[in-house]
């Protein structure tokens, strides 16, 4: 079991942080964030630091699974996660990258 | 014991009833396989005729042959019929046939499942059959987007067809992929480490935990709208509160990984079968296992580029067409390492080979349009046209029908155990994979001149007729072909020689058994030491018909096989499979009353088949395990296992994981949907939130604390060898408890005057439905353990409960929390 | 005037009447060379795999070691599967969000605004220079400048879409979803419904007729156009 989670979860990780910034851009553009009282450049600080924290825990899941305390039964499974961690880092930096780059609620 | 009276033996043991009665009662993994692949053939050919009359519909302007309201019908259900009843069932019927092969095992982790699941499939798709053949069809389109399938606008009861058939449909996707999750992970050949494993079950791994995780939406979703259509509830109506567009997020969960879940099989079938005909062997394994894992998670951020178009701020989309982008670089990973596979070994230009060209030469094309529609602007103006049409059959066809029948021609051997003789397939070939291009080349421009996808007929001098009639002309093309493959396998089927055992020169074990195959695989299991055990020995399969694998005696008399550990491949449990029922089948059709209750609105019929289903079930459990202790025993080789049912982790706890992994992706969708009204939907707040007491909270919590400690102690009392009867009396007024507290939230709140209501009714029904579940389920063990069933050394079943206690007590915590919390922010 | 409107109506019919590849707008004429960049793209990277399918049955068998199997992984997945497509994806990518982000809408004094309510199986339009003035199946906008249309729905879901002056936009009920739309010249230009809504889908049509600046104000003193 441990060895299938090794595989799964960066990527999972992954698929829930940007789920959840996208929710989080969703609710920043909807009247609530403005209810709340919070305007559009609170709303884009919050989505950048919430993309920074997401490839922050990316490369901390990276070093861990590097590292000897999750050590894989096999060779194979260390490289398959290890290569899918980087992927997870990647897509992560990749699919978060418009909280920087393009306009938030138009 | 020789050879042949060891087949004898073990024929006996496995094989389904003779004649039409075994049907119904088989749950053989290769008659059930056969059985899944031979109606989703027919549904093809179904789908195909409806695709012959859009094509002969649009073949000149003004065309009078279909009106709109036949023509809409025949679009809605070919993309339905090709989607939910072949693409998926036909990998169900390749997977269930095939993978206890590859594994090295003797059947799949739960046989009656399999059976259940065909029978289910069956019959959904029986009804939609139906409402073809009545003019009823379903004609919204194969997404059924609200609010054109609400009753407002959809008064008939063509749209209940869909939303009831295909989930009706949906249990048996969610049965195989239970199914296959634990098979890969448990079932297979001593020795086969994961590394060890055979490509096609990495893949089969990766689609079954997709269909597990992306299928749920769409159940959620259909169910929803059902219920609106129903009874009112007004999840989509936006003057009540709903939004129509939280149905494009769930059709879309699910839509998105669709497109993957068909595509993965396929690539696997490809990783499989392009080696073999290049003589050597994949290369990069362990890349392309990342790529389809990377795959398999990158598709579920896709969603959203479906639509695009539905006025999402630029940031939203923007999401969505990165992930968009990204996911083509495992797919090109995959599509650069076979590649670089045909150029390691040494190609030969076989049929199988000629389909994977095809392959190429398509798949790549919708690649290319697929990462185009994935550029936002682009997007804008392609959707919803003709380009979508040609970029989806590109992907679809290239990348699922071609490399099926790859695997028709490879496998074909196999199952019948003949060699093709005559050269109709490669006829078939050149007819399908030109005539298919001819069809949809140039249809991406028909899009891109402004012809609309759904429209019933145009009018001429917009530059779209000649490329209609060529696409026509092409498509009838294609049709020849595809019946010449089907008259092609009939005549090899019933006339051809017999054909040598391995005639490829595989590897994988799927070859080391005589064909066709036995009822029982293997005579005895294989020792695998590498990825391609019949190349390591190319007499191993005389060796396993010898009996000198594991369980190559068949002296106890009851259908056995083998349990390893994931990571390693150890054995560890000695499983004892179920024998030929029919409770399978009649399970099906009691299932059947609950959707025909909906469906003809006699809703009595709903709760008293939902009873016999819950009855069938309680027969069904009942049967397993055994009052008797039996303790270690030879497999074989000098070793001896426990039984499955001695252990602390039976294949019913594996499957009730996955299961709940399913069930929880419902929740979470359920949950994700009353976030979405919340921040969006225009119609919100509602008048009033209902407000919990305090002893509603008490009761919530009380029960589910009770529960969990109850199902603990009595798990602790089992183990110890003293009475479980404190412990489960605990956990049965716990999910009472909770129960209770599900029910009070309903009672003050109306189900239909607003979509918030609505939605907390929802929620409250699924918690109090899980209540009464639980409680069910802990009376059972009860009597299990009075009748002996359960006992210190065989804990299994309280485990499983202990599973379900658990998520029931979060989905209560979570779910009620979720429904009072905007009355406590009040 | 009223000939000069009428003109392009005739002409209505010939090929180009709903054409993506024929702009008469600048987003529309953004995404054409947007598709034409792509396909140009797109095209060479399919002859290129296919050549490389080509050449892999012109060959021998190739070694077989441990390190040639290394060289070779490095060469097709590290090289060519994320080596060439990375980069290839990146500006892409990046090409696609500037395009989108220039046609996303953004408020300007010179804006004219218009509203589109679809139903089944009609347009009707509102305009707010004109309080009052509602057009049935004919959207009246001033050519040459930037037009914002407000979309919603009174029914099901609808998309407005005019294909030779910008991409589409779904008519959502409860939801009003803004377009930029441009004409560079007057004219009429042709838009229909492109999400399909139920039997009378094929005909949801309607017109864009762009003015010049004096049929603009004639249109909004309310003489007819």
């Amino acid at each position: 079991m441990r060895d299938v989670l090794r595989i799964s979860v960066p990527l999972t990780i992954w698929l829930a942080s940007f789920s959840a910034v996208y929710g989080l851009q969703g609710l920043v553009c909807s009247p609530r964030w403005g209810a709340a009282g919070l305007g559009l450049a609170a709303g884009r600080v919050a989505l950048v630091a919430a993309a920074v924290a997401a490839v922050a825990l990316q490369a901390v899941l990276l070093l861990g699974l590097r590292g000897p305390r999750l050590a894989p039964a096999s060779g194979f499974v260390r490289g398959v996660s290890l290569a899918l961690a980087v992927v997870a880092l990647v897509a992560t930096a990749w699919t978060l990258l418009p909280v920087a780059t393009t306009s938030l609620c138009l | 014991m020789n050879a042949l009276r060891r087949h004898r033996l073990l024929t006996r043991i496995w094989s389904s009833e003779p004649g039409w009665k075994g049907w119904f009662t088989t749950v053989n993994h290769s008659d059930l396989g056969r059985m899944f692949l031979f109606v989703a053939v027919l549904f093809f050919m179904i789908g195909g005729i409806l695709a012959m009359l859009i094509r002969a519909q649009l073949a000149t302007p003004r065309s009078a042959f279909l009106g709109p309201d036949v023509y809409n019908q025949v679009f809605t259900m070919h993309g339905t019929i090709m989607m939910f009843l072949f693409a998926i069932p036909l990998f169900e019927g390749i997977a269930v046939y095939l993978l206890p092969k590859l594994l090295g095992t003797r059947d799949l982790a739960f046989p009656r499942l399999t059976a259940y699941g065909f029978w289910c499939y069956v019959l959904g798709g029986s009804l939609l059959l139906f409402s073809l053949v009545a003019g009823i069809a379903p004609d919204s389109g194969w997404f059924m987007y609200p609010p054109l399938s609400s009753r407002a606008a959809s008064p008939g009861i063509n749209t209940d067809f869909w939303l009831l058939g295909i989930t009706f449909v949906e249990i048996s996707a969610i049965c195989a992929a239970v199914e296959i999750t634990v098979t890969v992970l448990r079932y297979r050949a001593p020795g086969m480490s994961l590394s060890r494993m055979p490509i096609f079950a990495w893949y089969a791994l990766v689609t079954a935990v997709m269909i597990l995780t992306g299928f749920p939406p769409l159940i959620l979703g259909s169910i929803l709208l059902e219920l609106e259509r129903a009874f009112d509830m007004p999840f989509f109506v936006t003057e009540r509160g709903g939004d129509s567009l939280l149905w494009q997020h769930l059709f879309w969960l699910f839509g998105h990984p669709e497109v993957y879940i068909i595509f993965l099989p396929a690539a696997g079938v490809i990783s499989t079968i392009l080696p073999v005909m290049a003589r050597t062997t994949l290369l990069g394994y362990g890349w392309v296992v990342a790529a389809a894992v990377a795959l398999g998670v990158l598709s579920f951020g896709l969603w959203v580029h479906h639509m695009f178009t539905t006025g999402i701020p630029h940031m939203g989309l923007a999401f969505f067409s990165a992930a968009s982008t990204l996911v083509a670089v495992p797919t090109a990973v995959q599509v650069f390492a076979w590649i670089g596979t045909l150029w390691k070994g040494s190609p030969r230009l076989t049929l199988p080979m000629l389909w994977i060209l095809a392959f190429f030469a398509t798949f790549v094309i919708g690649g290319l349009t697929g990462v185009m529609v994935a550029v936002v602007p682009f997007n804008w103006q392609a959707h919803d046209t003709h380009f979508i049409v040609a970029h989806l059959h590109y992907v679809l066809v290239g990348g699922f029908v071609f490399p099926m029948l790859a695997a028709l021609y490879y496998w074909m051997p196999h199952v019948t155990g003949r060699k093709r003789f005559f050269k109709l397939g490669e006829t078939a070939f050149w007819l399908i994979a030109i005539g298919f291009h001819v069809t949809f080349l140039a249809v991406h421009w028909a899009g891109l001149l402004g012809q609309r996808r759904r429209i019933h007929t145009y009018d001429p001098g917009q530059g779209w007729e000649w490329i209609n009639l060529i696409a026509s002309i092409g498509g009838f093309v294609t049709a020849i072909g595809f019946a010449l493959v089907v008259l092609d396998v009939v005549v090899n089927a019933a006339v051809a020689v017999r054909g040598s055992r391995n005639p490829w020169r595989a590897g994988t074990l799927d070859w080391a058994m005589p064909t066709p195959p036995a009822a029982y695989n293997f005579a005895s299991l294989p020792l695998v030491a590498s990825r391609e055990p019949v190349h390591d020995d190319p007499d191993l399969p005389a060796r396993l018909a010898r009996g000198e694998g594991y369980l190559g005696d068949p002296a106890r008399n009851r259908r056995e096989s083998l349990i390893v550990d994931i990571a390693t491949g150890e054995p560890a449990q000695l499983v004892v499979f179920p024998a030929n029922t029919a409770l399978p089948f009649v399970m099906a059709f009691v299932t059947g009353g609950i959707f025909l209750g909906m469906l003809l609105k006699a809703y009595w019929l709903v709760p008293l088949a939902a009873l016999g289903v819950a009855a069938l079930v309680a027969r069904w459990v009942w049967s397993l395990g055994s009052t008797r202790e039996e303790g270690p025993q030879a497999v074989g080789r000098g070793l001896a296992l426990p039984l499955a049912a001695e252990s602390p982790d039976p294949p019913g706890w594996w499957g009730s994981l996955f299961l709940l992994l399913a069930n929880g992706t419902l929740f979470g969708s359920l949950l994700f949907g009353y976030a979405f009204l919340w921040t969006v939907a225009p119609g919100w707040p509602p008048a009033a939130y209902p407000e919990p007491g305090l002893e509603d909270a008490l009761l919530l919590l009380g029960g589910v604390s009770l529960s969990v400690a109850g199902i603990r102690l009595a798990d602790g009392a089992l183990r110890r060898g003293s009475g479980a009867w404190i412990g489960l009396l605990l956990g049965l007024a716990g999910a009472g408890a909770t129960g209770l507290a599900a029910a009070t939230l309903l009672l003050g709140t109306s189900h239909d005057a607003h979509a918030y209501d609505a939605t907390v009714w929802v929620v409250g029904g699924y918690v109090l439905f899980h209540a009464a579940l639980t409680g069910g389920m802990t009376l059972f063990l009860g009597a299990r353990a009075a009748a002996g069933y359960v006992t210190g050394r065989r804990l299994g079943e309280a485990r499983i409960l202990r599973l379900w206690t658990d998520y029931t007590a979060a989905v209560a915590l979570l779910g009620l929390g979720a429904a009072w919390l905007p009355g406590l922010a009040m | 005037m009223w000939i000069a409107a009428t003109t392009p109506l005739s002409l209505a019919g010939c090929e180009e009447r709903l054409s993506a590849v024929h702009p008469a707008g600048p987003a529309a004429a953004d995404i054409a060379t947007l598709w034409w960049v792509m396909l140009a793209g797109a095209t060479a990277i399919f002859l290129f795999v296919m050549a490389l399918l080509v050449l892999a049955f012109r060959r021998g068998p190739a070694p077989v070691s441990a390190a040639a199997e290394t060289r070779r992984e490095r060469f097709w997945i590290m090289g060519l599967g994320l080596g060439f497509t990375f980069p290839v994806l990146a500006a892409l990518l990046a090409y696609g969000l500037v395009v989108g982000e220039r046609l996303h809408t953004r408020p300007g004094p010179e804006v004219v605004t218009v509203r589109a309510e679809g139903r089944q199986w009609a347009w009707s339009f509102a305009y707010a220079d004109a309080p009052g003035r509602m057009t049935e199946g004919i959207l009246h906008i001033p050519a040459g400048r930037q037009v914002d249309v407000a979309i919603t729905s009174a029914d099901v879901i609808h998309s407005f879409w005019v294909p030779r002056l910008a991409g589409k936009l779904d008519a959502i009920p409860g939801h009003v979803n803004v377009l930029r739309i441009e004409a560079w010249a007057p004219g009429d230009y042709a838009g229909v419904s492109a999400e399909y809504n139920g039997t009378a889908y094929l005909g949801h049509g309607f017109t864009v007729r762009a003015h010049d600046a004096a049929g603009w104000a004639t249109f909004l003193a309310g003489d007819a156009p």
